[in-house]
């Protein structure tokens, strides 16, 4: 940590720099923001600045919200994410539990094993998941999705509560166990709840990377009823080879918001989590 | 809309009435078949459906016809889930190359096919070649939805050029000096659907060549009718279009044509109807012609829709039944009416049809249907020519040489991977 | 936290003697293939047997809506002689590592900007991470519109200093192409690579900089001897993941070029979709999903072996 800079030392070594990456971060949601704004006539109009908005309207959130399935899309959004961070929060806890404190044949192994399966991206698995997701029958229902977007946090978090768990200290769970609890009762009542953390952070993460998906949503996902924010947007936000541009800026605005929010109450426990994961993992 | 079409609903249902005592009558049992389309570009025609002909099917047949929409793009994975599944749907639109790709699940309507043709004065020959797959028609054509040349007759006027140009020769003069002037061309070149076929197979036919012939085998894109066509595509871009072309997709040239940076682009109607109902200043100057005219002849790119009946459907014959009420009672004309021309009639007897009158700009694109073949011709359509089409293959020959790229080169690459797919 | 012994000493009064199902649950062996069990079954359900499912389609001729026909490795030969498919390898290695490198110098230098006391610093923080959490599809959008050379800032500024108008194509040229996809999927997972190695910083004992210091290190000195070595196992962790996500990416390209222009950005995970769903031949598809397992094999391989040595 540095301190004790005079101010302008301050402005080079600190505001220069910070000022400059949010610029670069944020100037893409100022622009989305300013698009959204602008009326179509402004929208198309190559001579006026494209940052400025001289007549705002609020048509396309209004048309937005009232024309298009996006409420409903964002529904199913949130409630698709929930329920596969739900899950893989579990299984990845099932995972990491014996793989952090038990010692069994086979345990380095398991772990390479997980890591491995970390490995296998979605675009390799899309084709004959989508065959399989027909065959159950699952296409356009939100199962389909529920089911498979785990596959690809349920290793993430595995890992990431690996590194957490094995920080925590092992004592309360030796007290427990000498008391008599069984393993089971151990791991539920005593060492769960410590690592609240933990899974929050994990479990951010997952969400984030929920709301994100879009390869397994374009394929599973046909019907409007069904979709997700992101594949909703760029699907229906089109006729035919006309964009509604307004609309989809007022769209990836309206739909980062909630994700953001979240972001900002438990960005600390994100941050946590990933330190203990990645440092000591 | 307006008397004519009420005076159509009328003779309809008079007609179905009519003809309801006869042979469709018999299936009184009430069942329902479900028709799966693709979100149309007008919302009206969908509305159409959905609120004119599907209850009035109902009334007369009691088979209740569900319309089912999926978003523009999907129309093929849905399918395709619909086929491995065996479920879902029991009618389906077809765009484009889906008739070949799915045929083996798809219903012989060869016979609707030619009764059709005898009520409605006769397919055009695009027609067959869009849903005849191994001597079986696995589809009923509907529609083509042609793209043609669009062009700012205010910009062209600016430079002595009232009627749009007849010849790739005289579009390219044109187009030099509407550069000059701040008003380029802007054709796509980039990977998207539609608006890059549409002008890009055109050419390559309109100066005799052929990816492949049409015994379906001979790889025969090394020519030099193929190597005229590309080296009149490098002048063509460099002289009249903006570099960011190359990279376009569909939605570009409708981007770039509402904010007034290019004089002419290939495009469907969307582009008209876009810019009479948001920027009517705009609409006013905007008209649409036919594409120009190389050495061997003028072409189109056909862009067909029609409709096929799954065989595994449960209710496949109340699906013919259907079918064939549709195409040959006056359901038809007022379908297509509903869209203002946007769809182009595949049928001869609606040559002469009112719609044409509601919008006389759109008249090209009936004229076009005679000269309209789907890209791959004059091969027979078949899944390897779709693979042809999703690799972008004649796509990125044009591209590559217009991006500076040497002729030979190009058609080398194009014909290594065209021998690749039809050696396959 | 306290914990309640009573109903646990009550179980200990309950405890049986010999052998006993409870006892034998209770060995970590037995408890752990249990426990691990479920998450197993779900993985192999759900990603191992798609992978060899995956593997088998690779080997057969499968159109859709029609059985398969095991041909061996035809697929994987006709994927040799594509011309477009080594385009694409080379496309994903150099899109992968160029926005590899950008991202960790980068988010070296955010980590290093963040890792001082100011005000504000938690919410600069937040937004800073706005980038990465946001969907990806979404802000692509954003930047199809910004990258239109008629509507871009950067072409603007251009312009007014001298470039003719109407300046770069970003899209449209094949390089600039390339380098557009690069700088947005740079953008987006900068703050993930910034963000954690703030965090990794913050766990540097400040004592290591100050006998640092004493010796008469400078600010460099410090930054390569002390810092980097402790950073080295974050580095690496969160170089993997960015590797594989960057390597498989296929949202960015698909909504911004479709892998245009002429191939320039097409990725294996966009030609795949292409080959698998547009021309509906699924096994050839499969074939160049597989095709990035050795190279991200690969990848991975070299990238612990340097670390390990370095």
């Amino acid at each position: 940590m540095v301190t004790g800079y005079g101010p302008l030392q301050r402005v080079l070594r600190v505001w220069l720099p910070v000022g400059f990456f949010m610029l670069v971060a944020l100037l893409p949601f100022y622009w989305m923001a300013i698009a959204s704004l602008k009326p179509n006539s402004e929208l198309y109009n190559p001579n006026i600045s494209s940052l400025i908005v001289y007549h705002p309207t609020l048509k396309h959130y209004v048309d937005l919200l009232t024309q298009t399935g996006f409420l409903r899309w964002t529904w199913n959004t949130m409630l698709v994410s929930v329920i596969s961070t739900a899950i893989s929060l579990v299984l990845g806890s099932m995972l990491a539990y014996p793989l952090a404190r038990m010692r069994f044949a086979g345990a380095s192994l398991m772990a390479m094993a997980v890591a491995a399966v970390y490995l296998v991206p979605q675009p390799l698995l899309f084709l004959p998941l989508a065959d399989i997701i027909n065959r159950l029958h699952l296409g356009n229902t939100l199962t389909s999705v529920i089911l498979t977007y785990p596959t690809m946090l349920v290793p993430f978090c595995a890992w990431l509560l690996l590194g957490y768990f094995k920080t925590v200290p092992k004592d309360l769970e030796e007290a427990a166990r000498i008391d008599g609890a069984s393993r089971l009762q151990t791991m539920r009542r005593i060492f769960l709840p410590l690592c609240t953390p933990g899974f929050i952070s994990a479990g951010i993460f997952a969400f984030t990377l929920s709301q994100n998906e879009f390869l397994y949503a374009l394929i599973f996902l046909t019907k409007s009823s069904v979709r997700t924010v992101p594949v909703g947007v760029i699907s229906e936000l089109i006729r035919g080879d006309v964009f509604y541009w307004g609309q989809l800026m007022a769209g990836a605005l309206l739909g980062s918001i909630p994700v953001a929010i979240i972001y900002s109450f438990f960005v600390e426990h994100y941050v946590a989590g990933l330190t203990s994961g990645a440092v000591k993992g | 809309m307006g008397n004519g079409t009420r005076r159509d609903f009328l003779k309809i249902t008079a007609a179905t009435a009519g003809a309801a005592a006869l042979p469709w009558r018999a299936q009184a049992a009430s069942k329902s078949i479900t028709l799966l389309h693709e979100s149309s570009f007008i919302p009206a025609f969908d509305a159409y459906m959905k609120n004119t002909i599907a209850p009035l099917y109902e009334k007369t047949t009691g088979v209740k016809v569900n319309y089912e929409l999926t978003s523009v793009g999907s129309l093929p994975t849905r399918v395709s889930t619909i086929t491995e599944t065996g479920s879902g749907a029991d009618l389906t639109m077809d765009i484009l190359l889906t008739p070949f790709l799915y045929d083996e699940k798809l219903a012989d309507l060869s016979d609707i096919a030619e009764e059709v043709g005898k009520k409605q004065g006769g397919w055009y020959d695009a027609a067959k070649e869009a849903a005849v797959v191994k001597g079986k028609w696995k589809a009923l054509p509907f529609a083509n939805i042609g793209q043609l040349m669009n062009w700012r007759t205010d910009w062209f006027a600016e430079i002595g050029v009232k009627k749009f140009p007849d010849t790739w020769e005289e579009l390219y003069e044109a187009g030099k000096k509407l550069k000059a002037k701040g008003h380029p061309f802007g054709f796509e070149l980039g990977h998207g659907f539609g608006d890059n076929h549409g002008w890009m197979y055109p050419l390559l036919w309109s100066y005799g060549g052929h990816e492949v012939e049409a015994d379906g085998k001979t790889v025969s894109i090394d020519s030099s009718e193929t190597a005229a066509a590309i080296d009149f595509c490098r002048k063509f871009f460099q002289d009249t279009m903006m570099e960011d072309c190359l990279g376009w997709t569909d939605v570009s040239n409708n981007k770039s044509w509402m904010a007034q940076q290019i004089s002419c682009t290939n495009n469907a109607e969307s582009i008209l109807y876009i810019a009479k109902r948001d920027f009517p200043d705009i609409g006013k100057v905007t008209d649409q012609a036919m594409n120009p005219q190389g050495p061997k002849g003028r072409f189109h790119f056909m862009n067909s829709i029609s409709h096929s009946v799954f065989n595994f459907s449960p209710a496949k014959e109340e699906a013919r039944a259907f079918l064939k009420w549709l195409m040959t009672t006056n359901a038809l004309g007022d379908w297509y009416n509903s869209a203002d021309s946007y769809y182009q009639p595949l049928l001869h007897g609606y040559d002469k049809a009112p719609m044409w009158n509601v919008e006389p700009r759109n008249i090209p694109y009936r004229d076009a249907l005679a000269t309209a073949h789907l890209p791959g011709w004059p091969a027979p359509a078949s899944p390897k020519l779709a693979q042809s089409v999703a690799k972008y293959v004649v796509v990125d020959m044009f591209a590559k040489a217009a991006g500076g790229a040497k002729t030979p080169d190009v058609i080398k690459t194009a014909q290594a991977q065209l021998k690749q797919i039809y050696s396959a | 936290m306290t914990i309640r012994t009573e109903p646990l000493a009550g179980l200990a009064q309950r405890a049986p003697r010999g052998w006993s199902l409870s006892t034998w649950l209770d060995r970590e062996s037995v408890f752990s293939w249990l426990m691990m069990s479920l998450p197993i079954l779900f993985l192999a359900g759900f990603v191992g047997y798609p992978f060899f499912y995956g593997i088998l389609l690779s080997l057969e001729n499968r159109p859709v809506a029609q059985p398969g026909t095991f041909i061996g490795l035809k697929n994987f030969i006709t994927d040799f002689h594509d011309p477009i498919f080594w385009q694409v390898a080379i496309n994903t290695f150099v899109y992968t590592g160029a926005a590899t490198l950008l991202k960790m110098v980068g988010g070296l230098g955010l980590a290093l900007a963040m890792n001082q006391n100011f005000r504000m610093k938690n919410l600069v923080r937040a937004f800073l991470l706005l980038p990465f959490i946001v969907p990806t599809v979404l802000s692509t959008v954003a930047w199809m519109w910004m990258l239109d050379p008629a509507f871009s800032v950067v072409n603007r500024l251009l312009i007014e200093l001298g470039v003719p108008p109407p300046g770069p194509s970003w899209l449209g040229n094949p390089i600039l192409a390339m380098c557009s996809i690069i700088v947005i999927n740079t953008w987006r997972g900068l703050p993930f690579y910034g963000i954690t190695l703030l965090a990794g910083l913050q766990t540097v004992p400040p004592e290591l900089y100050e006998a640092a210091t004493i010796d008469g290190a400078s600010g460099w000195q410090r930054f390569r001897f002390v810092t980097l070595p402790l950073l080295k196992p974050i580095i690496m962790i969160v170089t993997l993941f960015s590797v594989i996500f960057t390597f498989a990416d296929f949202q960015l390209v698909y909504v911004l070029t479709h892998g245009g222009p002429q191939n320039a950005t097409q990725l294996f995970a966009t030609y795949a979709f292409d080959i698998g769903m547009s021309a509906g031949q699924l096994g050839l598809g499969a074939s160049v999903a597989l095709a990035m397992l050795p190279a991200l094999g690969i990848l991975i391989v070299a990238m612990t072996l340097y670390m390990r040595r370095a």
